[in-house]
């Protein structure tokens, strides 16, 4: 909840400073859209290279695997010689 | 798998960063560099930097709403059928 209003309040001080400058004509007026679309056009890059980032350094642990494997044939085994069908051994 | 995620990966962070690169060069910097200097060469005219954001936001928005139509009209269907 307090980091929404860190993030509003940032907003808000941004435009207000685009609308001081605009209004002062500092930057001509064709320009409005360009610090809310550049907001856009930096916040789809922020989420597309958070995305790269975490394919990227997403965790594996093959060994982890090895070992679901053999205790997964050790529990068919456990429960065939109880005599419970678990399909194909 | 591995390499193939982590290789698309890797693009999607280049090619993220090289857009964020150029676009804030050419949004940021730009406006201060002499009208002749030669690097102009490499940028189109400021009107395409609002232009083709938006033209892009709103080409995504009206797939994404195809698609999320598509989906709904599909699910729709096979409820009725089954």
């Amino acid at each position: 909840m307090k980091h929404i209003l860190k993030i509003l309040g940032l907003l808000a001080a941004l435009s207000a400073v685009w609308a001081g400058l605009l209004e002062t004509s500092l930057i001509p007026y064709n320009y409005v859209w360009l610090l809310p679309i550049y907001l856009i056009v930096s916040l789809g890059c922020y989420g597309l290279l958070m995305v790269g980032v975490g394919l990227m350094v997403f965790p594996t642990c093959p060994q982890e695997a090895t070992l679901l494997q053999k205790d997964i044939l050790e529990a068919k085994d456990f429960l065939m010689r109880k005599g419970i069908d678990v399909g194909a051994a | 798998m591995e390499l193939a995620d982590k290789t698309v990966g890797f693009l999607l962070s280049v090619i993220s960063l090289s857009i964020f690169t150029y676009y804030t060069f050419w949004v940021v910097i730009l406006p201060f560099v002499d009208g002749d200097h030669f690097i102009h060469k490499y940028f189109l005219p400021q009107e395409y930097a609002i232009l083709i954001p938006v033209f892009a936001g709103v080409t995504l928005l009206s797939l994404i709403s195809a698609f999320i139509g598509y989906v709904m009209l599909k699910s729709k269907k096979k409820k009725k059928r089954a």
